[in-house]
């Protein structure tokens, strides 16, 4: 993962640079003809920054306006990301050259960057970024939704089933299939003794700026180790420094209110 | 995840429920209306476990219904994308291999199945690594990341990976896990 985007950024370093390139070309055609705007992308072709430049240019416009545009951008991603990489090695090869531009262009460095917008280092941008907004996506579902963990929504459900075959001598009454798959599974997730244990511990965390929706999770894959939980929640990764500690312990005294399963 | 949300809806009563049992009246249709239903918003409608309030009820001109207001409280499980499951495999073919979470159906296309695991036909399809220690057949254990969602009326349909650092089978009694 980490090495992924590693090379990602590295290819972004690259096109910049061939940005740089292709915008000195482009602000030279700009001198000749100066309100050509818009044509001015058709006309250098061949270079892929050029065909960021087009990208560019619909998605600020687009991207908001339409939840398609951006959900075809999110599906389109894998194949986004593999073409960064493609790119990256293309530009690899024009680098040297365009290395020589970095000194020179002062001004057309902010075209550059404002070339650099556009939507492959975006969408590169939006892979690992994606698990975060989703995250936190639905921590903006209603104010009054609160997460439960699936060893909590056993312990509910349990209850409730209990509940309903006493209340039902009806025959006539019975659950849906889904409630039957929901309570199979959730007893298939438990892995504590009891829920308010592992919640105890997990809540913890919250002090630490790990979201409801990153406790939850946490708490349903019962991870190991520190790694798993960063490889499995990339969108923790961004305060490291501060929550690994803190995680550290909440797994060491999870490990102990697990169930011997 | 499951979560517990508070919901409201308007139940519509036929006059002939009407007497002293038309609390439980109601609440036997909102069990019935609602429990198992699918929405995009909340997901599965599990099981409602309280009900908050029903308001006052208002006669539906024409008709003779009375409409109430009610306020109740549910569980609710909605799979995430980005969200880690572990999902039981119902089906494998050589495009990949389904998975159930619950009420939820997880696809798994063969591009997101580690490149070094190969479909096997036969009465027992199958995906597995090339030294044969790890195998992905029906019944299997995995755990799976959603990276996709798309809700109909009655069902949930996820697309996952296992293609990922700590996913995979979980519990397969041949792996080396």
């Amino acid at each position: 993962m980490v090495e992924k985007g590693d090379k990602n950024f590295s290819s972004d370093k690259g096109k910049t640079a061939s940005k740089l390139a292709a915008s000195k070309e482009e602000s030279l055609k700009g001198k000749d003809s100066a309100p050509v705007n818009k044509t001015r992308h058709i006309q250098v072709d061949s270079s892929d920054s050029e065909y960021e430049g087009f990208v560019d240019e619909r998605s600020p416009a687009s991207a908001k306006a339409s939840g398609k545009a951006s959900s075809d951008l999110k599906s389109g991603k894998k194949k986004v990301s593999f073409e960064s990489l493609k790119t990256g090695r293309k530009t690899s090869f024009e680098t040297p050259a365009a290395k020589g531009d970095w000194g020179k262009g002062g001004k057309d460095f902010n075209a550059g960057k404002a070339g650099g917008k556009g939507s492959l280092p975006q969408a590169t941008a939006v892979k690992p970024r994606l698990t975060e907004i989703e995250l936190k996506l639905e921590l903006e579902l209603p104010k009054n939704a609160r997460l439960l963990m699936d060893c909590e929504a056993a312990e509910i459900l349990q209850e409730i089933e209990e509940h309903k075959t006493i209340l039902s001598e009806d025959p006539k009454v019975k659950f849906p299939e889904s409630f039957n798959k929901v309570l199979q599974y959730t007893k298939f997730g438990g892995h504590y003794i009891n829920s308010q244990s592992a919640r105890k511990v997990l809540e913890t965390l919250k002090i630490n700026g790990v979201n409801d929706g990153e406790i939850c999770m946490i708490g349903n894959i019962c991870p190991e180790t520190v790694e798993e939980v960063y490889a499995l929640l990339p969108s923790l990764k961004a305060n490291k420094h501060k929550n690994e500690g803190p995680i550290r312990e909440v797994l060491a005294s999870l490990a102990k209110v697990k169930s011997s399963k | 995840m499951f979560f517990h949300i508070t919901l409201e809806r308007n139940m519509q009563l036929h006059p002939r429920h009407f007497g002293p049992h038309l609390r439980e009246k109601l609440v036997a249709k909102l069990m019935k209306d609602v429990e198992g239903t699918c929405s995009g918003r909340h997901g599965f409608v599990v099981a409602i476990t309280n009900v908050e309030d029903i308001g006052k009820g208002l006669i539906r001109e024409g008709t003779g219904f009375v409409t109430f207001p009610v306020k109740y409280q549910c569980v609710a499980f909605r799979p995430f994308k980005g969200e880690i499951l572990e999902a039981v495999v119902t089906m494998v073919n050589k495009m990949g291999f389904f998975a159930e979470a619950g009420p939820v159906q997880i696809f798994v296309s063969n591009h997101l199945i580690p490149d070094d695991m190969e479909f096997q036909s036969g009465d027992m399809p199958n995906y597995t690594t090339s030294d044969g220690s790890v195998k992905i057949q029906k019944d299997s254990e995995v755990r799976l990341k959603i990276i996709g969602t798309r809700v109909d009326a009655t069902e949930i349909f996820c697309i996952g990976t296992i293609k990922d650092d700590f996913l995979g089978v979980i519990n397969d009694p041949g792996a080396a896990s």
